[in-house]
C-alpha cells in the first residue's frame, strides 16, 4: 500500500470515528429532551391522582410480589418484613429460596412462624423441582407470605417457580435486598389500569442507590450522598440512565430492560412467553424483549411503560472487584439477548421496536464499548506513527469531556426539578464536582468491564452469574 | 501578565472544524458554571421554601383549627372566625400560600363531618378560594382544569355542576376522569347518568375510583344499571357488572344471562363471575350446555362457577374432566367431586394414570 492509500484509509477511519461520536451525542440530546417533556407530563397527570383510593380498594387488582432468594441468611427476615409492609391492599408475597446452602429458610421458619403445606405447582414453566416444599405462616400477621424453598436453577429459575404459583393478574419482580417504598406498587399498578385501548404488558421504574441511606424497619428514612466515590458515580450514572434514557424509551415506547431489581408483568404475557430465560444471565432484558416480540407478532397494541418516582432502593457495589462482575454480566446479557433476537433489528415488521430500539441498543449500548477500545487503539497507533494532529485531538476530547460533564449537571437539575431526594446542605456542590470527576472515577472501568464482557461471552462460556457480595440494606 | 495575544492568533489561524470545537467547549463550559451557580441558588431556595412552607402549614392550621372550634351552635359567624378569614383572604392570592391552604383545609375536611364540613365550605366560599378554582376551570391548559374539579369535588361544591359538567367528553382522559369522580362523589349514583352518553373508555382506574367513591356513601339505594349493561361502550358494560356484583343486583339476571353471548371475550368472562356471585342456576345449565363451544377461559370461570353451585345431578358433567389437560380444570373439578361424592372421589387413586393426577388428589384430600 502506498502512503496516499493509507492516508485515505485513516481519513475514512476519521470520518468513521467522528461520525459515530456526533451521533451519539445528539442522540444522547434527543433522549433527554424527550425525557424531560414525559417527566414533565407525568409529574402532570399525577398532580391531582388520588392514590389512597386503589390503596383501599378491594377491587383493585392483586399483585404478587415475587423475589428470589440465595444466600440471603445475613438480612433475608428484614428485607422480607420490607416486603411485607406495603401499603397496597391486595398483595402477597412469594419468597423463592432457590436452594440456598445457608440458614435462610430455617431464619424465616423461625421469624415468621411458619409451616410446610401440601401444594402442587402448576408447572406452566418447568423449573427446579422443590426442595423442602412450600410453606405458609401460622401468624394470621404474615398471612400475605409464603416461602417456596426450591433446588438451586438461578434467579430466573426461581422466578419462574414464582411465576407458576402465583394466582395473581399481575407479579412484582424484585431483588429481596431492594428496599420497596410503601406506596410503590398503587403507583406501579397506575399505568396497568390507566391504559384503555393499549395493553401494558410491564412497567418498570427507577432504581435508587441506597447505600448510606437510613432505614428502619424496613422503611427509608433518610437519603444520604455516600462517602464512597465509586457509589457516588454510581448515584450520578444512574439519575442520568433512568431520568434522562429510559423516560425517553419510554415514551417513545422502545423500552428494551426493566431492571430486574423492580419491574411488573402481566403475568399472562408472561408465561405466554414461556417466562425467564433460563440461559442467559441477562434474564430481566432478554424476558421485556421476549414480550414484546410477543406481542409485535401477534399484532396486539402494546406498552412497556416507566415511572420516574423513586420506588425501589437497592445496594451498588462500593468495591471495584464486585462492580466490574456485575457490570461484566450485564454486557454478557445484553449480548445474549441481541444474538437470541437477532430477527427484531433493523426490521420493519417490528415497528419501532425493530427499526428504532434495537438498532440503538446494537450500536450505542452493545458496540459502543467495542468502537471505543478500536478508537483508543487507533489513537495509540497515530501517537506511534506520529500521525496524530493534536489541535483536533486536544480540541474534541476537551469538547466531548465538557459534554459529558454538562449532561450529568442536567441529569442533576432533572432530580432536582422533580423529586429532590438529596436534600443535604452541600450535597449540590458534590454532585457537580462529581460530574467532573465522574469520567475518570467511573468510566473507564465500565470499559474495562464491558470488555472483560466480551470476552467472557466468547471465549469464557462457563462463566454465569459472577459473585455480587452486598452488606445489606439493613446495615446501611 | 499573561499575553493572550498568540494565542488568540494560533485560534483564529486555526481551520474552521478546531474554532468550532473550541467556540462549542467554551459555550458549554460557561454553560456549567452558570448551571452549578443557579444550582447553589435554587437547591437554597428550594430548602428555605421547604421551611417556609412548613412554618405557614402549623400557622393555618393553628388558625383553620381555632376557626372551626370557636364556631356557635346558632351558626353564625363570631368576630374570632370572622378576623381568620379575613387573615387567610390575604395570603390566598398567593399562589404558594393558596397551595398550603388548600391543602390543611382538605386534610381538615377529611377529619370533619356534619356542620364542621359545612364551615369549611363557607370558609372556602367567604376566603375567595372558590374563585380561583372556577378560574381554573376556564384555563386552556388540561392539567390546570382537572386540579380545579379535583379541588371543587374536594371541598363538595355541587352549585356549580353545570360548570364542571360540560367536560365529561374533555378531551383528555385525566380531566373526563376528574369530571366524573366530581359528578359521583357529589351526586351519589345520580351523578353516575353520564354513564348513558358516554361513548369514551372507562379506564380500569377511574372504574375503581368511581366504586369506592359510590361505597363511602350511606344511602347504597342503586338506580336501575339495565342500561349500562346493554351499553355499546365495552368498558360501561364491564363497569355495570361490578356495580351488579357490589350491589347484589339479583332483578338483572335476565340482562345479565344475555351477555353471555356477548361479542367481547371479557365480558362473557366477567358476566359468569357475577352470575357465580348472584347464585344464577338458569346460567350454569346454559353454560354446562354450551361447555365445549366456550373458549377455555371462560371454561374455567364456568368450573369455578360449577364450584359454588355444583348440585349432585352435576356429577356425571364433572366426572368427564377428572383428568383434564388443563390444571386450574382439573383441579377445581376433583374439589367438586370430592365435595358432592366423597366415595367415589377416595376410589379414583385407583384409576389415576399418572403420578401428577395422584399427587393432585393427594391436594384435593388434604384440602
Amino acid at each position: 500500500m502506498d502512503t496516499s492509500t493509507v492516508k485515505v484509509i485513516l481519513q475514512i477511519l476519521h470520518y468513521l470515528f467522528f461520525g459515530y461520536a456526533f451521533l451519539a451525542i445528539v442522540s444522547y440530546i434527543i433522549l433527554s429532551v424527550i425525557s424531560g417533556k414525559e417527566t414533565l407530563e407525568y409529574l402532570k397527570k399525577n398532580s391531582f391522582v388520588h392514590y389512597k383510593d386503589i390503596l383501599s380498594s378491594a377491587m383493585s387488582p392483586s399483585i404478587t410480589i415475587i423475589a428470589p432468594a440465595y444466600n440471603e441468611s445475613l438480612n433475608v427476615v428484614e428485607n422480607v418484613r420490607s416486603l411485607l409492609s406495603n401499603h397496597y391492599v391486595n398483595y402477597n408475597v412469594i419468597i423463592v429460596n432457590d436452594g440456598s446452602k445457608d440458614d435462610s429458610l430455617e431464619r424465616l421458619i423461625e421469624a415468621y412462624d411458619l409451616e410446610k403445606i401440601d401444594y402442587i405447582v402448576n408447572d406452566k414453566i418447568k423449573t427446579k423441582p422443590l426442595r423442602a416444599g412450600v410453606f405458609k405462616s401460622k401468624n394470621p400477621a404474615f398471612e400475605k407470605l409464603m416461602v417456596v424453598d426450591k433446588e438451586n436453577g438461578g434467579k430466573a429459575d426461581a422466578l419462574n417457580m414464582g411465576l407458576n404459583i402465583s394466582k395473581s393478574k399481575y407479579v412484582a419482580c424484585i431483588d429481596v435486598d431492594c428496599l420497596l417504598l410503601e406506596d410503590a406498587l398503587q403507583k406501579m399498578i397506575k399505568p396497568f389500569l390507566d391504559e384503555t385501548d393499549t395493553r401494558v404488558i410491564a412497567a418498570g421504574g427507577v432504581i435508587r442507590i441506597a447505600n448510606s441511606c437510613i432505614i428502619q424497619g424496613g422503611k427509608l428514612i433518610d437519603v444520604n450522598l455516600p462517602k464512597n466515590l465509586l457509589v457516588q458515580s454510581q448515584i450520578l450514572e444512574y439519575l442520568r440512565a433512568f431520568l434522562l434514557g429510559r423516560m425517553a424509551w419510554s415514551r417513545l415506547n422502545g423500552l428494551l430492560v426493566i431492571s430486574g431489581a423492580f419491574g411488573i408483568f402481566d403475568k399472562e404475557i408472561a408465561i405466554a412467553v414461556g417466562g425467564y430465560d433460563t440461559n442467559t444471565v441477562g434474564e430481566d432484558m432478554e424476558i421485556i424483549v421476549r414480550m414484546r416480540r410477543y406481542m409485535e407478532e401477534k399484532n396486539e397494541k402494546y406498552r412497556v411503560s416507566y415511572i420516574p418516582d423513586p420506588l425501589c432502593w437497592t445496594e451498588a457495589p462500593d468495591s471495584y472487584k464486585i462492580f466490574i462482575s456485575q457490570r461484566n454480566r450485564w454486557t454478557r446479557g445484553t449480548i445474549e439477548t441481541l444474538k437470541k433476537h437477532r430477527k427484531i433489528g433493523f426490521n420493519p415488521k417490528y415497528g419501532t421496536f425493530g427499526m428504532l430500539s434495537y438498532p440503538y441498543w446494537l450500536i450505542f449500548e452493545r458496540m459502543a464499548p467495542i468502537i471505543e477500545v478500536i478508537g483508543l487503539l487507533y489513537f495509540a497507533i497515530l501517537v506511534i506513527l506520529q500521525e496524530v494532529k493534536w489541535e483536533y485531538a486536544l480540541s474534541f476530547l476537551v469538547l466531548s469531556y465538557v459534554f459529558s460533564v454538562l449532561f450529568s449537571i442536567i441529569a442533576i437539575y432533572s432530580e432536582e426539578l422533580t423529586f429532590h431526594q438529596y436534600k443535604k446542605k452541600g450535597t449540590g456542590f458534590k454532585l457537580v464536582l462529581l460530574s467532573a470527576l465522574e469520567p475518570f472515577l467511573l468510566h473507564p472501568f465500565i470499559l474495562y468491564a464491558a470488555i472483560r464482557g466480551n470476552f467472557d461471552y466468547f471465549f469464557n462460556k462457563k462463566k454465569k452469574w459472577g459473585n455480587m457480595v452486598r452488606k445489606g440494606l439493613a446495615s446501611t | 501578565m499573561i499575553d493572550y495575544q498568540p494565542l488568540i492568533a494560533h485560534f483564529k489561524e486555526s481551520p474552521l472544524l478546531i474554532q468550532v470545537a473550541w467556540g462549542a467547549s467554551c459555550v458549554l463550559v460557561t454553560a456549567i458554571i452558570l448551571l452549578s451557580i443557579y444550582l447553589k441558588i435554587m437547591r437554597f431556595h428550594l430548602r428555605k421554601k421547604e421551611k417556609e412552607n412548613a412554618q405557614f402549614k402549623n400557622e393555618y392550621e393553628a388558625s383553620l383549627i381555632e376557626y372551626l372550634y370557636s364556631g356557635d351552635t346558632e351558626g353564625e359567624m363570631n368576630a374570632t372566625q370572622k378576623s381568620i378569614i379575613q387573615k387567610i383572604k390575604v395570603s390566598v392570592p398567593i399562589k404558594a400560600k393558596r397551595k398550603i391552604i388548600i391543602s390543611v383545609l382538605y386534610n381538615l375536611m377529611n377529619e370533619v363531618s356534619g356542620e364542621m364540613s359545612d364551615s369549611i365550605k363557607l370558609l372556602y366560599y367567604k376566603t375567595g378560594l372558590i374563585h380561583y378554582a372556577l378560574e381554573r376551570l376556564e384555563n386552556k391548559r388540561w392539567h390546570i382544569i382537572a386540579k380545579g374539579i379535583g379541588e371543587l369535588t374536594r371541598f363538595k361544591i355541587d352549585e356549580v355542576h353545570h360548570k364542571v359538567s360540560k367536560f365529561v367528553n374533555h378531551p383528555r382522559s385525566e380531566v373526563r376522569k376528574e369530571t366524573q369522580l366530581y359528578l359521583v362523589s357529589l351526586f351519589r349514583f345520580e351523578g353516575l347518568s353520564f354513564l348513558n352518553n358516554l361513548t369514551t373508555p372507562l379506564s380500569e382506574w377511574a372504574q375503581i375510583q368511581l366504586l369506592e367513591t359510590l361505597q363511602k356513601f350511606d344511602d347504597q339505594q342503586i338506580c336501575d344499571i339495565r342500561p349500562w349493561l346493554k351499553s355499546k361502550n365495552d368498558s360501561v358494560v364491564l363497569f355495570a357488572l361490578k356495580l351488579a356484583q357490589i350491589y347484589n343486583q339479583f332483578e338483572v339476571q335476565d340482562t345479565l344471562m344475555e351477555l353471555l353471548s356477548h361479542p367481547k371475550k371479557q365480558i362473557r368472562i366477567t358476566a359468569i363471575q357475577v352470575l357465580t356471585h348472584l347464585y344464577g342456576i338458569e346460567a350454569k345449565e346454559l353454560l354446562k350446555a354450551n361447555f365445549n363451544d366456550l373458549s377455555l377461559e371462560e371454561q374455567i370461570c364456568f368450573f369455578g362457577m360449577l364450584e359454588k353451585l355444583v348440585m349432585p345431578t352435576d356429577e356425571p358433567f364433572v366426572e368427564k374432566y377428572l383428568f383434564h389437560k388443563n390444571f386450574e380444570i382439573q383441579l377445581l373439578a376433583l374439589k367438586i367431586l370430592k365435595s358432592i361424592n366423597i366415595d367415589k372421589y377416595m376410589g379414583l387413586s385407583q384409576t389415576a394414570t399418572t403420578e401428577k393426577d395422584s399427587s393432585m388428589i393427594k391436594l384435593v384430600n388434604s384440602l
